[in-house]
């Protein structure tokens, strides 16, 4: 048997090869896309951490070293993929998120943060299905303002913060 | 909080991206919190754009392709070949196709060649508990015109996000992962 270009050999091969992994992702399921979006005051008053905060309040607390996390604000929407959502965020925030596809066990997606109308971050990534991104820096009150943007194909975020009715998004 | 002076001593390779995961955290941690070093970091950035804007960069407009060419022209082994044959068969094939497990053996033998796919494996395993390698964490301290990358990927696979594109306006972003809390952290300080 010779392995020339074009034979049929290689033709099967070359199927069985890249045709059932293309075909899982074709089948990948669902292309809706749950965002979920915390807002968190962090500052150095000794306050502690909102209890609303739990468990993303520890992950918190692990990455920085603030004495204080408040959730100012808590905001999750639905959409699909190809589709933008944009949720408005205290202090004048807003931020769009667009998932594009969902490969595997990530969700990709490009994401642009604006103060009021002048865009301070675009990014494109690739989340970890119920992963977290965390955009943090700006000044908010007496603190700065921590935001924790997760993403899941499935109903709901291990991370997600613990409130009742969450403030609405707006798909485009 | 670290001391100014402490931080001072890392501001410069904080702007130059060359810290480590923790000292990129600690620096980010404490700019936030410090205008005096927020002031001192966006001097040293003035600094530098002002510097690369009077040098000339070399044009690389077809050095990845002329050294693919080449590579392409080096001697290979066999698998290696039908490595490659077979990834640019793919690209035509398209994906919707599967022939049952006719070949499952050289399908997985193919999988394992395959580098992207080898690294999906790898990247499946345990996640390490010890602290963060340095190669997981960047910094883009960077204008928008100069901070779109689409290759190189900042944060790195055994992380939670992979990106591949980030521009700010802010000329001090930083970005690390824990892969350990399952996140990755853009830190854009507020400008002084
Ligand atoms: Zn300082």
């Amino acid at each position: 048997m010779t392995l020339r270009p074009g034979s049929l050999t290689f033709l099967i091969i070359a199927i069985a090869a890249f045709g059932t992994p293309g075909l899982a992702h074709a089948q990948a399921g669902p292309k809706r896309v749950t965002v979920y979006i915390d807002s968190v005051m962090a500052a150095d008053t000794n306050e502690g951490t909102d209890p609303r905060l739990a468990p993303m309040g520890k992950k918190l607390q692990g990455l920085f070293g603030f004495s204080t996390y408040s959730l100012i604000g808590h905001n999750e929407g639905q959409t699909d993929c190809g589709k933008m959502i944009a949720f408005t965020l205290p202090g004048g925030k807003i931020l769009h998120v667009q998932p594009r596809a969902i490969d595997g066990d990530m969700i990709a997606m490009e994401i642009v943060l604006f103060d009021g109308t002048r865009p301070m971050m675009t990014t494109d990534l690739k989340l970890k299905n119920n992963g977290t991104l965390i955009v943090g820096g700006p000044r908010y009150e007496q603190g700065m303002m921590i935001i924790s943007i997760g993403a899941s194909t499935g109903g709901s975020h291990p991370m997600r913060a613990q409130v009742g009715a969450p403030a609405q998004a707006n798909t485009r | 909080m670290a001391e100014c002076g402490e931080i001072g001593m890392m501001l410069g390779a904080f702007e130059d991206s060359e810290l480590e995961p923790n000292e990129m955290q600690e620096v980010a941690f404490h700019l936030a919190r410090c205008e005096s070093c927020t002031g001192i970091l966006a001097d040293y950035s003035t600094l530098g754009r002002d510097l690369r804007s009077i040098t000339a960069e070399p044009s690389l407009a077809g050095f990845s392709s002329a050294v693919i060419a080449r590579v392409d022209r080096l001697p290979q082994p066999v698998l290696t070949r039908i490595a490659r044959y077979l990834r640019r068969q793919a690209d035509s094939v398209g994906s919707g196709f599967a022939w049952g497990g006719a070949a499952a053996a050289i399908a997985v033998l193919t999988i394992i060649l395959m580098t992207p796919y080898a690294e999906q494996f790898a990247n499946r395993g345990p996640h390490s508990t010890t602290s963060i390698a340095g190669h997981e964490a960047a910094t883009a301290v960077n204008q928008v015109a100069e901070a779109t990358a689409s290759e190189p990927t900042m944060a790195d696979n055994d992380s939670h996000a992979d990106i591949s594109r980030l521009e700010s306006e802010n000329h001090s972003v930083a970005v690390w992962s824990e892969p350990r809390r399952d996140t990755t952290v853009i830190w854009l300080p507020d400008q002084p």
